[in-house]
């Protein structure tokens, strides 16, 4: 447990922060406990950012290595940007859990397993030889070995329950002992519990509260657990707060800027991992003038989307990697029609299947170029769970203010994970309503008032919009090249080059707010030597490393992107004031490449793509290092230095049209 | 914006334009063809048949020819001479056969000399 | 019911033409778009309430002749485009136009989903029986043996019969006409107006460029022979055709299949295309597999089967009953904390 305090109650110890996984079969509810602990430490008033971990196959064998499901959650005294990197406890209801994770777990760490899953038959399907509860491998470890589906049983006993069931609220139990640990109340989890089984049979809410409760109190009168842990609570601004998930929160945004912009939302969508939770989130919310429409396939959700956007809907599609490809025909279409739209990409490991249940942030080169023809549209990136609802609703205020689709990149780190998000105020979110036109806006061949669908505002170079039912303003739209002005089909050599300059110029132009620099000892130039940027869901990584190398009284400067297109005008002069430019990435340079190719500089990257987010103690290990090799005027850091530190990714320039590779 | 068959095809009547027709809305006088104005789709087969460039669309008949585009249209809106009724839409002009007749304008012509 | 402009001007077919058509001369799509130019002020619907939504290829060409909204999309797509207008607004009269290559190749995905959900579209399927528009490859309506530019052996595919795939995908409304029979395609085109929910209209239509409609002419007098044709379907009548209705649609007492023979046999079925049952219009269409001259044109099939369009509507119509939700209470949940202000 990271530091420890003052201790007040000799019974209570006081902790800055904790790193907690719980893991177990897919089957043992472990999402559920995850989500309640968090849920309860962020009603606390702790920060807590979490990282649920789903097995890739729905229905992996129970009980083997591969069917393991888990939870870590991070809960701090002070604002904290990620899930953490090595549990201080685990928590693992199955030997197949305790094989998958025990790697993880900070030597010295707290493990509370199932020691009722632990038999001979349970312990052969994990992969184990001998019994690890007994064989003295965990020595290392504070072991606590509960028989927690024995004591759920008992606890039970006299509901009513079958034998079944009342393991199945081994769960509980867990997370009744865990929150006791740590000074949780248990209310807010015992309301949601009754919400959730209101509709099952009685005996099932009443098995789980019996175990919930037996959980705290096995803590406080079991001898083993002496003592217990307390996080302080984290020092939020003052409002009020929410625990927000990342898809929820892009579900969130689109619904507010729909409702801001006085316009019905409209979603289609195809089911793909891990964008789906938009797709559930949006359809429940009907009320609220959400109409989603599951399509066929991606390519008939872009389509209704596109048709949605041309009947004057705010239009939204959200998919992931392989659905993104199958959308790149209609993205297309998109541009040259100069609909509003915004195209939500949930990122997962790719190519291909890839790792559907896994992070990585690779689509970046596919959302800027991945279509024929000079295609641009704006590009933007959320970089936490909560800030999906600030990135999906300036995506929503481009597109529409722009007319054009917007591209908004999330990833599955992001995406299921979880932070306390500050709930807006309604009344102080911008206007975003714009005006349909009514009128005709130019004269047709025939001399008669018409109008003219690709005539522009000449600030913003965005096009009018006339909506079918305007009587007067009939017109046809495609995606065949269309004559500037008038929209009549052209094939006109100079029109065409006119128009591919000016649909680039509409994206180059939007005002993109400057990139601003986290450096505590210096602007641009006169503070850190090294400046480490990011985009993405690196964030969290990035900013925490970034503070634990200040920690140790070094210097170093952070930049996160929001905006990949068009990027800050001010990027290319910010990146030229450091010696050096590292780009962590969970890719293999996509935007190291794109700094080379727009700012001539040549960045340093370090990529990683094992479906995990970063962890911030190696980050900071390999920031350290860059830093003290800049003091000491070389800069020369390479692979294996950091497998040296202990790292996992790669070091070099970007490997991406770099020179070492060609 | 149908096609109109022109002076040039009076007592000439190739034909060519009879096969061509994709809805048998060319019909056949005594002097000349005509083609029924709500018939013809304007796909502009008759015209490209045509080896006297007699057919256009009506849009680009040259001033000289304007009364033809009148004339076919009354060819079919108002009796013909020795008939009570007009002839209409018959919807097919192998199965209306040969009318014989030309409207009073076409019958009278006579090409500048 | 016919349309009026603000004014109270009655529309005309010159009110709904933009621009002149660019297909070859002859094509049969010509007398498709001047049908539809005519037909569309006739229907009682406001101008600026159609909307046309094409894919790619010759046919779908269309919409740019229309003066009403429409949009010239992607090859195969159009099906679902026109299904985000047509859900999201049900004041608007929302057609498809597609090609056979459109339709029932690239898009045939997105052609059966729109029939089964019955979303209410009017779909205009102009079969030319080849891809018009890349010169004249074989389509998924190609028959068999087809020598074209990518088959110069024959092709060797099977082919689709688009009213039975129709069918097939649960389609209510199930129509076939031909783009020479100008007062038969206004009466099925205004049928499928008519409709509440997907229409599907096949259009068979001549490719003089690339698919010149050769017709087998036969002596023999035995069976019934192009010349004869065409067959036209007229609900409650037995299904008669030929110069003197000498011959007939039977229905074979043994197998239920239907099969063209003389009127004076037992058999002769009268037509009726609101049967509950698709069987008997699948065997209808089936005819049109043995004798491809002699495909029957009208209404196969017209039930009624509520669209998706007003389930839809009627969902977002009850979720507003009790008014907008409140963008505050959503935001704000009943899971929130607040952090005071510190002293
Ligand atoms: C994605 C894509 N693939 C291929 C094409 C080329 N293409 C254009 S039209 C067409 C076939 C059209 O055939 P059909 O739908 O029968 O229309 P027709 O031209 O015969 O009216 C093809 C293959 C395209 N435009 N887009
Ligand atoms: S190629 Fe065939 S289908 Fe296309 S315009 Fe010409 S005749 Fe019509
Ligand atoms: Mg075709």
């Amino acid at each position: 447990m990271t530091t420890e305090l003052e201790q007040p109650d000799p019974r209570v110890r006081r902790l800055k922060g904790v790193v907690i996984r719980f893991a177990g079969d897919s089957g043992d509810g472990m999402q559920l406990t995850g989500d309640r602990f968090g849920a309860q430490a962020a009603e606390a008033g702790n920060d807590v950012a979490t990282l649920p971990d789903f097995p890739a196959e729905i229905r992996a064998p129970a009980g083997t290595v591969g069917g393991v499901s888990s939870y870590q959650l991070h809960v701090a005294d002070h604002d904290i940007t990620t899930p953490g990197d090595q549990p201080d406890v685990l928590v693992a209801m199955n030997p197949a859990a305790l094989k998958a994770t025990l790697k993880d777990l900070r030597p010295g760490g707290v493990l509370i397993v199932d020691s009722g899953a632990f038999n001979v038959r349970a312990l052969e399907k994990a992969g184990y030889d001998s019994d690890p509860l007994t064989d003295g491998s965990l020595s290392n470890y504070i072991l606590h070995a509960v028989d927690l589906t024995g004591l759920a049983v008992g606890a039970t006993e006299g509901l009513g329950l079958k034998r079944k069931d009342a393991a199945r609220t081994k769960n509980m139990f867990a997370l009744g002992l865990v929150s006791w640990m740590f000074n949780q109340p248990i209310e807010s989890t015992v309301a949601y519990l009754e919400k959730r089984f209101a509709k099952k049979p009685p005996e099932i809410l009443a098995g789980n509260l019996a175990s919930l409760r037996a959980g705290v109190d096995y803590g406080d009168t079991t001898e083993a657990f002496a003592v217990s842990y307390e996080v302080k609570p984290a020092p939020l601004p003052p409002g009020t707060y929410r625990h927000m998930r990342g898809n929820r929160a892009i579900a969130f945004g689109l619904v507010a800027a729909a409702h801001q912009a006085g316009m019905p939302l409209f979603l289609g969508a195809y089911p793909i991992t891990p964008a789906t939770d938009v797709l559930h989130e949006l359809s429940k919310l009907i009320s609220h003038d959400v109409r989603s429409y599951q399509a066929e396939d991606e390519i008939a959700a872009i389509g209704a989307a596109i048709g949605g956007a041309f009947a004057g809907m705010l239009a939204v599609t959200v998919t992931s990697g392989p659905g993104m490809a199958l959308k790149s025909e209609a993205i297309g279409l998109a541009i040259s029609l100069e609909l509003p739209l915004v195209i939500v990409n949930v990122q997962r490991g790719g190519p291909s299947t890839g790792l559907p249940t896994k992070t990585e942030q690779s689509d970046l080169l596919q959302s800027l170029y991945g279509r024929h023809g000079e295609a641009p549209l704006p590009v933007l990136a959320a970089q936490s769970p909560a800030d999906c609802f600030n990135a999906a609703f300036e995506a929503a205020q481009i597109a529409l203010e722009r007319r054009t689709p917007v591209i908004l990149l999330s990833d599955s780190y992001i995406a299921n994970g979880s932070e306390p998000w500050k709930v807006p105020d309604v009344s102080e979110l911008p206007d975003l309503g714009i005006e349909f036109a009514t009128e005709p806006n130019g004269v047709g061949k025939d001399g008669k008032p018409a109008f003219h669908p690709y005539k522009r505002d000449p600030r913003t170079l965005a096009r009018p919009l006339a909506i079918p039912g305007t009587p007067g303003l009939e017109h046809r739209i495609g995606g065949l090249e269309k004559a500037d002005g008038s929209g009549e089909i052209s094939h006109d050599a100079d029109n065409h080059d006119l128009m591919v300059r000016t649909r680039q110029n509409k994206v180059d132009g939007i005002e993109v707010p400057p990139l601003e620099v986290d450096d505590p000892s210096g602007p641009p130039g006169f503070g850190s030597k090294l400046l480490v940027i990011g985009w993405g869901s690196t964030y969290g990584p990035i900013g925490a490393a970034c503070r634990l190398v200040r920690q140790q009284g070094l210097a170093i400067a952070q930049a996160h992107l929001r905006y990949l297109n068009p990027l800050p005008a001010n990027l290319a002069s910010i990146l030229a004031a450091y010696d050096t430019v590292l780009v962590p990435e969970m890719n293999l340079g996509q935007l190291g490449g794109l700094l080379r190719m727009h700012c001539q500089i040549e960045p340093v990257g370090y990529t990683q793509t094992r479906g995990l987010p970063f962890r911030a103690v190696e980050l900071a290990a390999v920031f350290t290092r860059l830093v003290n090799d800049l003091e000491d005027g070389a800069a020369a850091l390479s692979t294996e230095d950091i497998k040296a530190i202990g790292g996992t990714g790669k070091v070099g320039r970007s490997e991406l049209g770099s020179e070492k590779n060609k | 914006m149908p096609y109109v068959v022109t002076s040039p095809c009076i007592d000439v009547k190739d034909g060519a334009c009879l096969d061509e027709c994709p809805v048998d809305a060319i019909y056949e006088g005594a002097r000349k063809l005509y083609i029924n104005p709500n018939e013809c789709t304007e796909c502009g087969a008759c015209a490209s048949a045509c080896p006297i460039g007699a057919i256009m669309l009506d849009l680009e008949v040259p001033k000289p020819e304007r009364p033809f585009v009148k004339t076919d249209k009354e060819f079919f809106s108002k009796a013909l001479p020795g008939r009570d009724e007009p002839l209409g839409d018959p919807g097919g002009a192998k199965a209306a056969g040969k009318i014989g007749v030309d409207t009073p304008f076409v019958a009278e012509f006579q090409a500048a000399e | 019911m016919t349309s009026a402009d603000a004014g109270g001007k009655q529309l005309t077919a010159k009110d709904f033409s933009a621009g002149e058509a660019r297909w070859c001369p002859g094509c049969g799509d010509h007398a498709i778009l001047n049908n539809m130019r005519n037909l569309m002020p006739t229907l009682g619907i406001p101008r600026e309430n159609f909307v046309v939504i094409s894919g790619i290829g010759c046919s779908s060409r269309l919409p740019y002749y229309l003066d009403t909204y429409g949009m010239h999309s992607i090859h195969g797509r159009a099906p679902s485009i026109a299904t985000g207008v047509s859900i999201n607004r049900p004041d608007l009269s929302v057609w498809v136009v597609t090609g056979d290559g459109d339709a029932l190749s690239i898009g045939g995905n997105h052609l059966i989903h729109a029939l089964r959900r019955n979303v209410n579209l009017k779909i205009l399927l102009f079969n030319n029986q080849i891809y018009g528009l890349t010169k004249g490859q074989f389509s998924p309506a190609t028959k068999p043996g087809t020598i074209t530019p990518s088959s110069p052996f024959g092709s060797l595919d099977h082919s689709f019969n688009p009213l039975a795939l129709a069918l097939g995908a649960e389609a209510s409304f199930v129509a076939r006409t031909v783009d020479t029979d100008r007062k038969h395609m206004m009466e099925i085109l205004a049928a499928a107006a008519a409709h509440n929910g997907s229409a599907l209209v096949e259009i068979r239509q001549n490719c003089p460029t690339f698919n010149h409609g050769e017709r087998a002419v036969t002596a023999d007098t035995s069976v019934p022979t192009p010349a004869d044709g065409p067959i036209r379907l007229e609900a409650g009548s037995p299904i008669l055709f030929g110069a003197d209705s000498q011959w007939a649609v039977l229905r074979d007492a043994e197998t239920g299949d239907l099969k063209l023979g003389r009127s004076t046999e037992k058999g002769v079925v009268v037509h009726n295309p609101r049967s509950t049952s698709p069987t008997y219009a699948y065997a209808l269409a089936r005819i049109a597999d043995t004798e491809p001259e002699l495909a029957p044109i009208g209404v196969y099939r017209a039930v009624e089967r509520p669209s998706f369009d007003n389930q839809y509507q009627d969902r977002l119509a009850d979720a507003r009953a009790g008014g907008r939700g409140d963008l505050q209470d959503l935001l704000t949940g009943n899971d929130s904390w607040t952090v005071p202000a510190r002293s």
